[in-house]
């Protein structure tokens, strides 16, 4: 697809999901499905990757501090890239891989089978049907997932800096506190609401444009996922100079 | 419906038309899909639209419903024309339309009761039990009373084909557009579909129109025929008249399967 058109057609279907939303009544009840179903499907995998990714920013913080004699800045470096740069980022990544992915499947499948046309004839908007919720589910579960991330992040990074490491857990935390201070948190969730935004939209645009055929879903479920995480990157760059720089 | 439908009432007082297609015209890039469609649906009548495979009998189809956008044409509905109608115009259509998809585009995470009575939902404000009563009255319509609460994604096809027939009529529509009802099918239960719809228009009056490439179909249920073919309409009258025609295009079609 070429660039401008593939630009205006995104562009319809954001304003599309927007005049929706605000038209009809809020689906309250499916947007708290939607995020139960996000938050649970991936509560598991982010808390594995959140403590392995939490004891080597010890580790590694610790290597690097150490040829300076500075290993007391470990817990500084943890908050510093840990809770403002890693955790955000990490929660979008593994949404996008699954939420975002089962999201582009399903609507694509519905694509191609039709079933958004049936809902248009239906009398019924899809845009409201198959977005609304979703986008309201993944904006009230993605902050609380980064949140629950950035805690055990941080205290599987404590746990390993006094327990391997044998540094000292005060200095930690007065250096980590140091540097980091609620106002970080606040960003770190304006961050993830930023990062489910893009998800949701992306997923759902590749979805609702997927090709026909089981190659169709499976082109439209990558496309999203790619475009999803390549977005999340390089917008996780242009806030953190934005709130943090 | 009045039950009278002799020939003479039917030449005397014409029908009313229930959906006129003027000169709809449609490409997708160089395919030329649709080139000059012209076709009046009678109310209360069964329109059946034949045409090979390919021919554009779906994407005419969606242009009645507003689904898809011609590039120059109209399609007229209650003074409505769906080629640029609002939004809200096309909803104001749609609830008294009811359509089958070919492949029944049913919700596949929901039971079949449940799709049926998806539409109440939204459009109705019945309580969650007459919702379900209702769903199952239609269920018995369709003479599929059993499925209820199986899943849809454990339905046969000839099964698929009755639930969404189900969940079409469900809101009692004035239109119901019907894309191949027997496309897939075994012909004991094409059968059993085209008996359900010679009843629902009996006891509904229900105008239907009929897409299909099945000319013994057409025979059984349809008052008028249309014959699609390249683009165009080649042939479109009534039944007894449509079986004489010396299109050569029509003559094939027949002899192929009569
Ligand atoms: N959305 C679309 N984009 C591009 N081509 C389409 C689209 N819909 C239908 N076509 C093409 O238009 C032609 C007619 O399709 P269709 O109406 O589905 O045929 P049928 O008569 O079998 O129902 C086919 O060649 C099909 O490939
Ligand atoms: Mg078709």
């Amino acid at each position: 697809m070429s660039l401008l058109p593939g630009l205006a057609r995104f562009g319809r279907f954001l304003g599309q999901i927007v005049w929706s939303t605000v038209s009809n009544p809020l689906p309250v009840g499916r947007a708290l499905e939607e995020a139960h179903r996000i938050g649970v499907n991936s509560l598991p995998i982010l808390l594995v990757v959140s403590v392995f990714v939490g004891t080597n920013l010890s580790v590694q913080g610790a290597s690097a501090f150490s040829t300076i004699h500075a290993e007391r800045y470990v817990g500084m470096f943890v908050a510093l890239a840990g809770v403002r740069e890693m955790a955000p980022i990490m929660v979008a990544s593994m949404v996008a891989a699954k939420a975002g992915t089962e999201m582009a499947s399903q609507i694509a499948v519905m694509r191609i089978q039709e079933q958004i046309d049936a809902l248009e004839v239906m009398a019924i908007d899809p845009y409201w049907f198959l977005i609304t919720p979703r986008l309201l589910g993944i904006l009230l579960v993605l902050p609380a997932l980064t949140m629950i991330s950035i805690f055990t992040l941080v205290v599987s990074a404590y746990g390993v800096a006094i327990t391997q490491l044998g540094l000292d857990g005060h200095t930690f935390l007065e250096q980590a506190t140091a540097t980091t201070h609620a106002m970080d948190l606040v960003y770190c969730a304006v961050k993830a609401f930023v990062f489910g935004l893009v998800i949701c939209v992306l997923s759902c645009y590749h979805g609702f444009t997927s090709g026909a055929g089981a190659s169709g879903v499976g082109r439209a479920t990558n496309a999203a996922v790619v475009m999803a995480a390549v977005s999340c990157a390089i917008l996780n760059y242009l806030l953190s100079e934005l709130l943090f720089g | 419906m009045s039950p009278d439908r002799t020939s003479v009432s039917r030449t005397l007082v014409p029908d009313p038309v229930a959906i006129r297609i003027e000169e709809l015209r449609k490409s997708f890039g160089d395919l030329v899909v649709l080139d000059g469609v012209s076709l009046d649906i009678l109310q209360g009548k069964t329109t059946a639209i034949l045409g090979p495979s390919g021919c554009g009998k779906s994407v005419l189809l969606k242009h009645i419903v507003g689904l898809l956008r011609p590039d120059s044409g109209h399609v007229w509905i209650d003074g409505i024309d769906m080629a640029i109608a609002t939004p809200e115009e096309k909803l104001q259509v749609r609830k008294r339309f009811g359509m089958l998809f070919q492949h029944g585009a049913l919700f596949e995470d929901l039971t079949a009761g449940e799709n049926i009575a998806f539409p109440l939902r939204y459009h109705t404000r019945l309580t969650a039990a007459q919702r379900r009563a209702r769903a199952q009255e239609v269920l018995e319509l369709v003479e599929m009373p059993e499925l209820h609460d199986r899943p849809t994604s454990a339905l046969s096809g000839g099964q698929r084909k009755r639930v969404a027939l189900a969940r079409a009529i469900v809101l009692e529509p004035q239109v119901v557009l019907f894309d191949e009802p027997n496309s897939g099918l075994d012909p004991m239960t094409s059968t059993t579909i085209d008996d359900l719809i010679l009843r629902m228009k009996e006891r509904l009056g229900i105008t239907f129109v009929v897409i299909t490439h099945d000319i013994v179909q057409a025979v059984r249920i349809s008052d008028w025929v249309g014959m699609l073919w390249q683009g165009r309409l080649v042939a479109y009258a009534p039944l007894p008249v449509f079986l004489h025609s010396e299109h050569p295009i029509v003559r094939r079609f027949l002899s192929r399967t009569l």
